[in-house]
This record gives structure tokens, C-alpha cells and sequence, in this order.
């Protein structure tokens, strides 16, 4: 164990007695909790992972790395004293800002922290009582949240003490500790809520949803407060002048705040103080006391045998005889019979049925669109209708629209060749395929059909509606510019048989790369579409031709041999 | 034969609507080899997980060792050891370190722990991987670990589901002599399997469950002597089986056709 962790159990070791008082043996709590720890050095979390998907530091780093993106992170939630003339309104948005951002965190980490479903088999066997065993999961998540909010803090505490003083730091600590520790159990009741409200089996699906929705959440913002900040209205908003923010968390911790720093002879403010203390060790009582046992219950079921009962029970259901016939169809107009059209079909059901792919799939969708919007609010005095007019400023408009619109394929092409249960690819090699470019084809035009040709319509329909029947040659030579970057991006690197490799190795790095190559290809592409916007025929001709070589393109990735394929795989 | 170590006296469990075990009765003896089959779905692993505590919503009464499980759930789990059917452990951790864990959950003296789990892993051959991360270990290791695992604070229960699984010859003839032994030193076992050549072998008394009830209970010359001098996985077949199963193998060759 490294001295962070050890430093750190030792300290939520310290109210033994209280523990005990609650029935909790100490022996086995801190043996569970050296395991966890060690475990936690030895395999990055969440948080760790999702920087790894970003850049690609090796895992030993992980913690100085994590730790350091805390800092930074807790530097970006200062800005919200930017926000509203007094104290109490900045801090009510800081802390806004910790709360969810924890939340968003610990969502993930309860996943994968708390949710350890080899503890239904290691640990509850064994003569261990439930208060131990849900305290050990509430302490391990303590300790993993304090080595990403101790560094979290760090920004605030400076900017406080220089530009308070040390009272201001004093009143802040309590109060940080008192919404983390509201956090985490705010996390752990809607986990138990969930689980009473579900199956087990839908919760980690719901789970997933959650953290997309949150993961894109944030990005939004993180784009749109430097935007915010230069509107008048909010710089001079007074938090308090609204009754409604009294009943959001936040607001007590920061009355608390307010209240411990510059004593005031108000009720109300010491009211909120009280709730800051008093909420938070009142939840951890109820989780501990109420809570605890059928959590246990619920959890070991998420592997019982419920499992067995439901799909007896699905057997018994007449079967779907044709359960997508909107990929069939699309396979039918985009694919060639046999293993292209299967593999096109097979990919677009582990597309859609894939936790592990929607959730690191859509979440860079959500990135892109955010990322589209806002390119397009950028623009200086654009407006719908510029478009209609399909003026200067309506053509780069519709050019960004669609070479941007590009950019949503790119994670989805990245990640399809690789999953968990790759070793299930086996079947792929086994089975007399003549060319597995077919299978690779397939993979790659039904990532097209499920996230880039729905895009692709919608723009069309909206691009026309805008801006009339004229602006149709150009959406249709920008798709089919489109899919030729995609087909050439396919060709150079996606490339394996569809889910075949494991995550996290060499295939996934070049995912950035990829980003700004599709994007300075699609800029260069979009700059010359904008010279030849209004030569019409020129643009028919140019569109036949550019569908004619994305075709050939894709023509090429289906001839590739199995020579070509299994070379693939070797450097890895 | 004295007092039973195990009694289940009626239970039932439901998932739902659906009834699992529909009324099982058991007593077993200390110092029994208990062979516990019955086909997929029978109940089987539902009994076990509430054997060992995993299961506390079901109906009837289970009393191990004079003592009711729903009330000394703790007390029952210490006599217990529990082998899982997968080979579930913390594979970033070494097996002494996954050892001295399970060691401290069962309130066992470290240095007795230690002694014990060194002594164990060699005898499985392990001692050159005693401080390897266990992600590196082959299916038949981890499974060497998890038995250890389950013996290591001296059990008087032993629950084994499918413990071959993933072992060579060797050491799967290791593990039957083990559990013989085990039996000789008046440990109680209970023994999980689908396959029926070794249940036949090692098992004091056979317990057949089919659709959440006990269809037969006896010693392997019993049923011989109710069924017939057969093999058990003919008795087996006899009695779990709806249609006869060479038709089934029938159906299978004529989808050629």
C-alpha cells in the first residue's frame, strides 16, 4: 500500500468506538478495506480511466496524475466567484459545482468500487456482519473521494486565505466535509432507490444512462460558463433573493459558510447551518442503520439467480420473429449478401445492446454535438436566416453543419473493433469466410447507418427546409464527401474484425489523431466546396464522383484478405 | 447417528411468483459425504446460497449445527466453508493476500493463517506463486487458491460447488482424497456436481433434487437397489429426465435430414 492510503485508513480508522457502538467488527473492517486499497493501486477507477481515455499515461502514474487533475479541476470550480455580487451566492454555485461533480464521479466509481460483484461470493460468505460490510464499502468510497477532494479543495483554500484570510479557510473546511459527505450518501440512496424501483439487471444499464447524461452535462457547461460570464445579469445575481434556492443543498452549506465566518444574528442563516451539519450525519445514520440490510439482499441478487428465473421466463415468450427490420432493410440497401450483410447486422445489435460500447460511444457523441452547437452560437450574427438566403454566411454555415457533423462517427469506427469479451471473436476465425474485409465492411457501413445517416438526414431535411430545393446538391456532395473521409479513415485504421480486440490497448491511442485529421481534411474539403457552392453542375459532378470513390473505397476495405487482417492483430 | 450438523426442514424460495425449492427436508450427519445433483434449474444453488448465508428471505427452517441460520446467521457462516463454482476472487491480489483477508474475516490468528496457507499452497504446488498477482494464475490455480480458501480456517462444514472445474488429473485426484480425509476427521461435506462418475465415488449419501423437491436420498447402493444396478447417471437420467434421451439424440441427428 502507498502512504497516501495508508495515512488515509488510519484516519477513517480513528472513531473506532463509534463503530463498534454501531456492531461493526474493526478486525474485519480493516482488512477489508488493506484488500480494497491494494486493489485500488493496483487497476485504475473511474476516474483514472476517464483520463485515460483523453491521454494515455501509464496506470502507475495514475494517482500524482489524478491528484493533479483534482487541482485543476478544483481551479475551474473558483470561477464561480465570478458569479453574483456576494459570498453566499459564489458559494452556493461552488458548491453546486463540488456536488455534482462528485455525484457525477462517484456514480461511476459506485460501479465499479461498490458494486464489486465478486464481494457477493468473497466477502458475504463469510461470517461478516452487514454494518461491517456496508461500512467498509462507505469508508473505501470515503477514502477513494478524499484522494480526489483533499487536492479539489487545495484551489479554494489559497484563493480564501489570500483573499480572506484563515477564518474564511477555518468556516470552508467543515462545510466541504459536510457536502462530500452528503455526496456520497445522496449517491448511495439513489443507488438504493434504483434498486428498489428495478431489476437488478436494468440497473447498471440505468447506472450507464445516468453517467452519459452527467458526463455530457459537464462538458456542456465547462463550454458555456466563459460564455455566461460576460452577461451582466448573472455577474450581478443575488442568490438569496430567491426562496427556491433554500431548498437546494448547496445553499446551506454555503449559508453555513456564511453564517461561520461572519456570525449573524439571523435565524434563518443559522437554521441552514444546523441543516449543513445535520443532514448529512443523518443520512449516514439512516444508510447505516436502515439502508444497509437490504441493500445486501439487492446486491447479492444482481447476480442471484434471478438471472436464471428471468430468461426462463423470456423462454417462455413467443419469440420476435423479425426484431429489427429497420436494420434489415438498411442492410439490405447498403450491403452485399452474405458476411458483409451479417456483419453489418451483427455489429448494429452489439451497437445497440453494448454497455460497454454505448458508454464510451455516446458520451463523445454528446461531446461532438455540444462541440457542433456551440461552433455554430460562435458564429458572430448567424442565423436561420442566413441560411434561407444562403448568403456568405448561410453557406459556411451549412458547410460547418455538415463536415462537422462528421465528427460524430469518429469514436463510434474506433471503438467497434474492440470489447470486453473479444475472445468471443473466435467465431469469426473459425468459420470459412473467404474474405473478412466483408465482416469489416459490414462493421464499418452499419456504424454509418445507425449514427451518421440519421445525422445525415436530418440535416438534409432541415437544410432544405431552410434554405430551399438549392441547397440540395451541396448537403448531398458534402454526405458524400462525408462518407469518403469516413471510408478512407476506415481503410487506413478500423481494421479489425468487429469486436475482436481488448479495450485500452494501441488501437483506441490514435482516437485524437483521427479527431483532427477527419477535421482539417473536412475544413479543406468544406473550403472548396465554398468556392464551387453555386456552379451547380460542377457540384453534380463532383458529388457522382465522390460517391463513386467512397464506393471504391469501400469496395477496397471489403476485399481485404485475411493475410491483411491477422497482420493486424500481431502488432498489438 | 446422533444429532443431525445440518437440518432443513421445509424450505421454500420463491424469485418472484416463481417457487425454486418447494419444500425441501434434509438432516446431515457429521463426517457425511453429501453428493447434492440434480439437473440445471433444480434448486441446487439456491439451497447452497442459503446454506451460506447469501439468501435470507426464504420459508422454512434451517438449523446448523442446533442453530437457526436466521438468527445466528455469523455464528453459522464461521463453520462454514464455502467453495464457489467460479473461480470469483480479487485476481490483483496475491494469494497471500487474498488469504490473509479471508483469514481475517474469519477471525483466524495471523500467524496461524500464515503457517496454514503456506503449508496448503505447497502442497498444491503453488509455493513459487504464493506472492504473484493472481490475474496472471491459469482457471485450475485460482481454483487451487479458492479451495484453500474455503479450508483455511478449518471448517467443520465444507460446501464445494463443482470444485473440479478447471483441475488437472492430478490434482483432481488430489481433491478427492482430500475429501475423503475430511470425512474420516468427522468434517461434513457438501458436494455440488454435475458430474455424476465422481459424485458416485465420493459421496456417502446422494441427494437428487429436480424442480425445487428431494426425488431421492440414499447411499449409491440404495438407489441401486430402488433403480436397478445402474451407473448413476442412469438412475440420474431415470429420474430427472422427461423423455427418454436417446430420442432426444434422435431429434439432434434428424435436423440433418
Amino acid at each position: 500500500m502507498n502512504i497516501i492510503n495508508t495515512i488515509l485508513l488510519k484516519l477513517v480508522l480513528l472513531p473506532g468506538v463509534l463503530y463498534k457502538k454501531m456492531g461493526v467488527n474493526l478486525a474485519h473492517l480493516k482488512a477489508i478495506l488493506t484488500a480494497k486499497l491494494i486493489m485500488d493501486d493496483r487497476r485504475p477507477n473511474g476516474f483514472q480511466q476517464m483520463q485515460q481515455k483523453r491521454r494515455k499515461n501509464p496506470v502507475r502514474f495514475a494517482t500524482v496524475s489524478t491528484m493533479f487533475v483534482a487541482v485543476l479541476i478544483g481551479s475551474f470550480f473558483l470561477l464561480s466567484f465570478k458569479f453574483g455580487d456576494n459570498y453566499i451566492t459564489h458559494f452556493s454555485l461552488y458548491f453546486s459545482f463540488y456536488i455534482s461533480f462528485l455525484a457525477s464521479l462517484l456514480i461511476s466509481d459506485f460501479t465499479s468500487v461498490l458494486i464489486d460483484i465478486r464481494d457477493n461470493y468473497i466477502i458475504l460468505p463469510k461470517p461478516v456482519s452487514g454494518q461491517t460490510f456496508v461500512l467498509s464499502r462507505l469508508l473505501h468510497i470515503l477514502i477513494h473521494v478524499c484522494k480526489i477532494t483533499l487536492p479539489m479543495a487545495v484551489p479554494a483554500i489559497v484563493y480564501l486565505s489570500i483573499k480572506l484570510g484563515w477564518v474564511a479557510v477555518a468556516a470552508y473546511l467543515p462545510m466541504i466535509i459536510m457536502a462530500t459527505l452528503f455526496t456520497i450518501f445522496l449517491i448511495n440512496a439513489i443507488y438504493i432507490l434504483i434498486l428498489k424501483l428495478t431489476t437488478p439487471q436494468k440497473f447498471q444499464n440505468i447506472i450507464s444512462y445516468i453517467q452519459i447524461v452527467f458526463a455530457i452535462f459537464f462538458y456542456a457547461a465547462y463550454q458555456l460558463m466563459p460564455r455566461l460570464m460576460n452577461n451582466v445579469r448573472v455577474a450581478h445575481y443575488d442568490i438569496s433573493s430567491s426562496t427556491a434556492w433554500f431548498f437546494v443543498p448547496s445553499y446551506w452549506f454555503s449559508a453555513g459558510w456564511q453564517q461561520l465566518y461572519h456570525f449573524a444574528a439571523s435565524a434563518q442563516l443559522s437554521v441552514f447551518l444546523a441543516l449543513s451539519f445535520i443532514i448529512p450525519m443523518a443520512s449516514l445514520w439512516v444508510v447505516i442503520k436502515y439502508f444497509a440490510p437490504a441493500f445486501n439482499q439487492k446486491l447479492s441478487l444482481i447476480t442471484g439467480s434471478t438471472g436464471e428465473a428471468a430468461t426462463a421466463s423470456i423462454a417462455g415468450k413467443p419469440q420476435k420473429t423479425n426484431p429489427s427490420s429497420y436494420s434489415e432493410w438498411l442492410a439490405n440497401i447498403f450491403t452485399k449478401r452474405g458476411a458483409e450483410r451479417m456483419g453489418f447486422l451483427f455489429t448494429w445489435k452489439m451497437m445497440l445492446r453494448s454497455r460497454e460500447f454505448k458508454m464510451k460511444v455516446y458520451p463523445a457523441i454528446g461531446y461532438m454535438i455540444v462541440i457542433i452547437v456551440l461552433m455554430n452560437l460562435n458564429m458572430k450574427n448567424a442565423s436561420f436566416s442566413d441560411v434561407a438566403a444562403q448568403n456568405a454566411q448561410g453557406k459556411t454555415t451549412v458547410l460547418l453543419i455538415l463536415y462537422f457533423s462528421n465528427l460524430i462517427i469518429i469514436s463510434a469506427l474506433a471503438q467497434v473493433t474492440l470489447s470486453e469479451k473479444f475472445k468471443a471473436a473466435w467465431v469469426f476465425f473459425v468459420a470459412p469466410v473467404k474474405t473478412p474485409g466483408n465482416l469489416i465492411s459490414g462493421a464499418v457501413k452499419a456504424c454509418i447507418a445507425q449514427f451518421y445517416f440519421p445525422v445525415a438526414v436530418a440535416t438534409l431535411i432541415v437544410l432544405t427546409a431552410l434554405g430551399g430545393a438549392r441547397v440540395v446538391p451541396n448537403v448531398l456532395f458534402g454526405v458524400a464527401n462525408c462518407l469518403l473521409i469516413t471510408a478512407v479513415s476506415a481503410y487506413i485504421s478500423a481494421n479489425k474484425l468487429p469486436f475482436s480486440a481488448p479495450p485500452n490497448n494501441k488501437a483506441g491511442s490514435g482516437g485524437f489523431l483521427r479527431v483532427i485529421s477527419v477535421m482539417v481534411i473536412g475544413t479543406t474539403v468544406g473550403a472548396l466546396q465554398y468556392f464551387l457552392y453555386d456552379i451547380t453542375a460542377v457540384i453534380v459532378i463532383l458529388t457522382l464522383l465522390s460517391g463513386g470513390a467512397a464506393w471504391f473505397v469501400f469496395d477496397g476495405i471489403s476485399n481485404f484478405t485475411w493475410i491483411k487482417v491477422f497482420s493486424r492483430y500481431e502488432d498489438s | 447417528m446422533g444429532n443431525p450438523i445440518i437440518s432443513i426442514k421445509n424450505l421454500w424460495k420463491s424469485y418472484g411468483s416463481k417457487a425454486v425449492l418447494k419444500g425441501i427436508d434434509l438432516d446431515i450427519y457429521p463426517g457425511q459425504v453429501i453428493g447434492y445433483i440434480g439437473p440445471n434449474g433444480a434448486g441446487k444453488s439456491t439451497t447452497v446460497k442459503i446454506l451460506c448465508g447469501l439468501i435470507s428471505d426464504y420459508e422454512g427452517q434451517v438449523f446448523v449445527k442446533g442453530l437457526n441460520l436466521k438468527d445466528n446467521a455469523l455464528a453459522v457462516k464461521s463453520t462454514i466453508g464455502y467453495i464457489p463454482e467460479l473461480a470469483e476472487l480479487y485476481d490483483v491480489l496475491t494469494p497471500v493476500e487474498f488469504l490473509t483477508l479471508m483469514a481475517e474475516l474469519y477471525n483466524l490468528d495471523k500467524h496461524i493463517a500464515l503457517e496454514r496457507m503456506a503449508k496448503m499452497l505447497a502442497a498444491f504446488g503453488l509455493q513459487a506463486n504464493i506472492n504473484d498477482r493472481m490475474d496472471t494464475f491459469s482457471k485450475g490455480m485460482k481454483q487451487k487458491v479458492l479451495i484453500t480458501s474455503g479450508l483455511l480456517h478449518n471448517p467443520d462444514i465444507i460446501i464445494l460447488d463443482e470444485p473440479l472445474s478447471g483441475l488437472d488429473a492430478n490434482s483432481v485426484i488430489i481433491i478427492k482424497e482430500l475429501i475423503s480425509k475430511l470425512a474420516k476427521e468427522g468434517k461434513t461435506i457438501f458436494y455440488c456436481s454435475h458430474m455424476m462418475d465422481v459424485v458416485e465415488k465420493v459421496s456417502d449419501r446422494i441427494v437428487l433434487i429436480n424442480e425445487g423437491t428431494v426425488i431421492a436420498n440414499g447411499s449409491f447402493e440404495e438407489l441401486q437397489q430402488q433403480q436397478g444396478n445402474e451407473s448413476l447417471e442412469k438412475i440420474f437420467a431415470h429420474l430427472t429426465a422427461k423423455e427418454s434421451l436417446s430420442d432426444a439424440a434422435d431429434q439432434l441427428m434428424s435436423a440433418f435430414d
